[in-house]
């Protein structure tokens, strides 16, 4: 596996190869940390089987990796993962679910929940890659204390048959989530669901969210951003259909509950520009190299995974 | 190098374009004059295979072959390529990434005393006129082109950016042999570039050619395109 070597902790269909921390972090498979932590309890809400739990107290230099793969036939994981950042500390996270080669059939079933204490700050990147055959349910809550900071990249370049996610975040006052989301589905199903509750004064946060759906898939999503505190948002949602017999519906949806705060949305979903596809080809790429760049450039820059000064790949390969 | 015989375009079931005739050979620098809307851009993107400019009979030969059925990228491939006018905006591609697929040499940007940010940016996203005139011209040279034109490259450029820029392609595509069609309504660029053919194209037709491009200018200067319907200026 060329970048489990890097890996905080690697699980490969029920199997945890690798976990290991810096020190100022304590990562434990999330049955152990059920067990050893009684507060974690209520976070996880029930026992995990399997899955991670990272707490960290102390600021460490270098990102956490997580990997976590399907690699035989019709497995079936059920993750509760847990993520506590203490006060004031900063952290990086780059984690990555994948299934090692298409026609697996596995099934994928993640619970993350993330908590970011006072003044502390979180980017999270998370990039998915599945085969044509997989399903994968995905639900996320992040927990924003006073005057936290998140990042949250979610990137999945191949969805699988079917794929659903769930986000939710809370966010206290002063602080601020961005979230990237980008999903490119091609003959899959795709659902998902995200509610942003700005629930203190001058919180803050931003959903930008793309996809692209090509060969006979469907993705559906709704993206809700709420305001009970005075806070801003921003849903920015925009889709691009490669196929006649594929269709997006996305729902942007804004609910404020208090006069000072201010929510904002912009949507659209179209084709590819022809303009711009001739502009590429007249550089002498072809048709579909122009077609790949454009949906490259559309699902946002991928920024690689990088350890001690090395670039890694974002997918465990075997 | 390029030869255009009886080249005749419809846009959307209209003629827009009637038995053209052109011939550029290698090196030269032909300039195409004509007001707005009589046929200059419609002929760059009918010479480059864009779609939606139907050909329906001539022939466009590029160093003996007839190019008019081959895709735009073949085209490119072969040599020819176009510097738009209103080049689009491309949303999350990075102009650097373009040329590190597109390339076939590299082009070191300080030479066009370019701020270096403009690789790192989106292409023609909030781009300045001139910005996205030199990101045209860094992507034609990266291309190594023998035939290049240049679709209205004076447009919204003041006095100042075009010397540069013509400046730059002197030196980088004509000292090296490249032909250029120089497609424009204004004198300036004339001036500094001073091609060797230059014709004018009234609704649809060149009805005048000339080695004299001082004459031309003159006569448009004087009377208005219109007066070259009754042009007398020897052709060739």
């Amino acid at each position: 596996m060329r970048n489990a070597r890097n890996a905080s902790y690697l699980q490969v269909n029920h199997e945890i190869r690798r976990i290991f921390a810096e020190k100022g972090v304590i990562l434990r498979p999330s049955h152990e940390a059920y067990r050893e932590f009684k507060w974690t309890r209520a976070h996880f809400g029930q026992k995990p089987k399997e899955g991670y739990f990272i707490w960290v107290r102390e600021q460490v230099d270098s990102p956490i990796f997580t990997c976590i793969a399907i690699s035989s036939p019709k497995v079936s994981q059920t993750l509760r993962n847990l993520v506590v950042i203490e006060e004031s500390i900063k952290a990086e996270i780059c984690s990555t679910c994948n299934a090692t080669k298409t026609g697996l059939c596995g099934n994928h079933m993640g619970h993350l929940k993330v908590i970011l204490k006072e003044n502390s700050e979180l980017k999270l990147r998370h990039h998915h890659t599945w085969g044509k055959g997989d399903t994968v349910a995905s639900s996320l809550t992040f927990s924003l204390g006073k005057g936290a900071r998140l990042s949250h990249v979610y990137r999945c370049q191949t969805a699988p048959k079917t794929l659903k996610t769930d986000l939710k975040t809370t966010l206290e006052a002063c602080s601020s989530a961005s979230f990237e989301i980008a999903v490119l589905a091609r003959g899959g199903n795709v659902n998902m669901r995200d509610s942003t509750f700005l629930n203190g004064d001058g919180s803050s946060a931003t959903m930008r969210l793309r996809t692209i759906a090509d060969k006979n898939s469907r993705i559906d999503a709704r993206s809700k951003m709420i305001a009970n505190g005075a806070g801003k948002g921003h849903l920015d949602c925009m889709g691009m259909l490669l196929s006649k017999n594929s269709t997006i519906d996305v729902v942007p949806e804004l609910l404020n509950k208090n006069k000072d705060a201010t929510l904002t949305h912009e949507a659209s979903i179209g084709k590819i520009s022809e303009e711009a596809l001739n502009y590429l080809r007249s550089r002498g790429l072809t048709e579909d190299e122009a077609i790949d760049l454009i949906v490259k450039g559309f699902l946002g820059e991928e920024m690689p995974f990088k350890y001690k000064g090395r670039v890694l790949p974002s997918k465990v390969y075997m | 190098m390029l030869e255009i015989k009886n080249l005749s375009v419809k846009v959307n079931g209209k003629d827009i374009l009637r038995e053209i005739n052109l011939d550029v050979k290698k090196g030269e620098v032909h300039a195409l004059l004509g007001p707005n809307a009589s046929g200059k851009s419609t002929l760059a993107y009918a010479m480059m295979g864009l779609p939606g400019y139907k050909v329906t009979g001539g022939e466009i030969n590029f160093n003996g072959r007839d190019i008019k059925r081959l895709p735009i990228e073949e085209r490119v491939k072969l040599g020819m390529t176009l510097a738009f006018q209103h080049p689009p905006a491309i949303r999350g591609v990075k102009l650097s990434k373009l040329l590190e697929k597109t390339s076939r040499q590299t082009v070191d940007v300080k030479e066009f005393s370019v701020n270096p940010d403009l690789l790192g940016r989106e292409i023609n996203v909030g781009f300045s006129g001139g910005e996205k005139k030199l990101s045209e011209i860094i992507q034609i040279i990266s291309l190594s082109p023998s035939f290049v034109i240049f679709d209205e490259l004076d447009a919204g450029l003041d006095i100042k950016n075009l010397e540069k820029l013509t400046s730059v392609i002197k030196n980088k595509l004509l000292d090296n042999g490249v032909s250029v069609l120089l497609i424009t309504h204004r004198g300036n660029i004339l001036r500094f570039l001073e091609p060797d053919v230059t014709h004018v194209m009234l609704a649809g037709e060149i009805v005048c050619s000339s080695k004299d491009w001082r004459k031309i200018w003159k006569t448009i200067v004087g009377s208005g395109y219109e007066k070259c319907k009754e042009c007398k200026l020897p052709s060739g």
